[in-house]
């Protein structure tokens, strides 16, 4: 696939909440496993200081937020850019339906993590086969 | 400095200082989870007591606290590349960073194997993460070092070699606004109240409200020592001003 077809996938990766490592890990299981011919990734710190490029690819490509938190970083940046995410997505909302996984912490973020990280990179997948069906 | 009584008998000690670690933490280039591991590694095992870490989206996102931190602390921004997200960041919303580390000029300068991938740490990239830690932990001493001898000269020197010294060894902490209240019979100088007060103002966060009390006071012990058995007096004291403060902001802001 070209690179003209990609969907993007942001995560917050907030360094002071596990699940913002979460959301990192999920971002890096959907580009780097389950549909790396189809997705990227975007540095969201140069997203945000206004780098043409960075900015001009979610602006261009359905982007994908994943966030860690409430203040929903990833979500508003890409707003703030002048692009309006194709999906948004919190690790939270994971957590909630399975509050038997307990995250260990930001730099580790255990078995119960990464599971997690899993799930939500399954519903980011699915949603990347969904904006694709929509392209085509 | 921050929290001290004048003319009054001992005073609360000084919190130990902190230094921000700001990571790039860049999803799309090794080096960013490099930047991201090595502030951890810091913040969790070399220096735990002596860093705190911002986290570079929200701070990018607008979020007051994060930027004031960084407005009045020492921080060490760790960029994964030369576009130094982190440095720029942290200098457009608050202050110049005490001290902008690059992973891969790091790489380069220590001879190190640049890492390959984006996801965990392969052993190039853990290893390039424990030589930036420590450079960073290594930053941390000088900096909480160079603060340590700024308060010996200012308190063994009276003849004005304080400024210049405080100026040439650490410039990150000149200029923090602060204010006094009277508490019973004396004058407590606080650290960053005229900030945080404006800050509440701001945010419209009403004297009357009793919760309003109870956050100012939170925000104050971010930046000032209060000693337990202070801590109801103290509380009423800047309850009392900040209603003050409110009465007088009403006009010019329209509340």
């Amino acid at each position: 696939m070209s690179g003209e077809d990609r969907v993007i996938i942001i995560p917050c990766s907030g360094i002071g909440k596990a699940f913002g490592s979460v959301g990192r890990e999920a971002a890096y299981v959907v580009t780097e496993e389950l549909r790396p011919d189809c997705t990227e990734t975007v540095c969201l710190s140069l997203l945000t200081l206004g780098d043409e490029d960075a900015r001009r690819r979610v602006r261009k490509h359905p982007t994908i937020t994943i966030d860690g938190c409430p203040a929903a970083c990833a979500r508003v940046n890409v707003e703030q850019a002048g692009a309006a995410p194709a999906a948004t997505f919190r690790v939270f909302d994971v957590f909630r339906q399975h509050k038997e996984l307990r995250v260990r912490s930001v730099s580790d973020i255990g078995k119960a993590g990464e599971e997690m990280a899993r799930i939500l990179a399954t519903d980011v997948a699915a949603k990347v086969d969904e904006l694709q069906k929509e392209r085509r | 400095m921050s929290c001290r009584k004048k003319g009054g008998e001992s005073v609360p000690q000084l919190p130990e200082r902190k230094v921000g670690l700001i990571a790039c933490s860049g999803e799309d280039l090794p080096e960013g989870t490099v930047s991201r591991r090595a502030a951890l590694l810091v913040l969790e095992r070399l220096r735990p007591s002596a860093t705190v870490t911002l986290c570079l989206p929200l701070f990018l996102a607008g979020e007051e606290r994060e930027r004031a931190f960084a407005r009045f602390y020492p921080t060490i921004a760790i960029d994964g590349c030369e576009k130094r997200c982190a440095a720029r960041a942290t200098e457009m919303y608050s202050a110049r960073p005490a001290v902008s580390l690059v992973v891969s000029d790091l790489a380069d300068s220590l001879r190190l194997a640049r890492p390959r991938r984006l996801r965990g740490s392969d052993a190039a990239g853990e290893a390039l993460a424990r030589a930036v830690a420590d450079e960073v932990a290594r930053q941390v001493d000088g900096l909480l070092a160079g603060r340590r001898e700024t308060a010996a000269v200012r308190q063994s020197d009276p003849t004005g070699v304080e400024t210049e010294a405080a100026e040439a060894v650490c410039t990150c902490v000149s200029g923090i606004p602060a204010a006094s209240v009277v508490v019973g019979d004396q004058t407590v100088e606080l650290l960053a109240l005229p900030a945080i007060f404006a800050l509440f103002r701001e945010e419209g966060k009403s004297p009357d409200n009793s919760a309003t009390a109870d956050e100012l006071m939170q925000q104050i012990k971010l930046y000032n020592a209060v000693a337990a058995e202070d801590e109801n007096a103290l509380r009423e004291a800047v309850a009392d001003e900040y209603a003050r403060f409110w009465a007088q902001t009403a006009p010019a802001i329209g509340q």
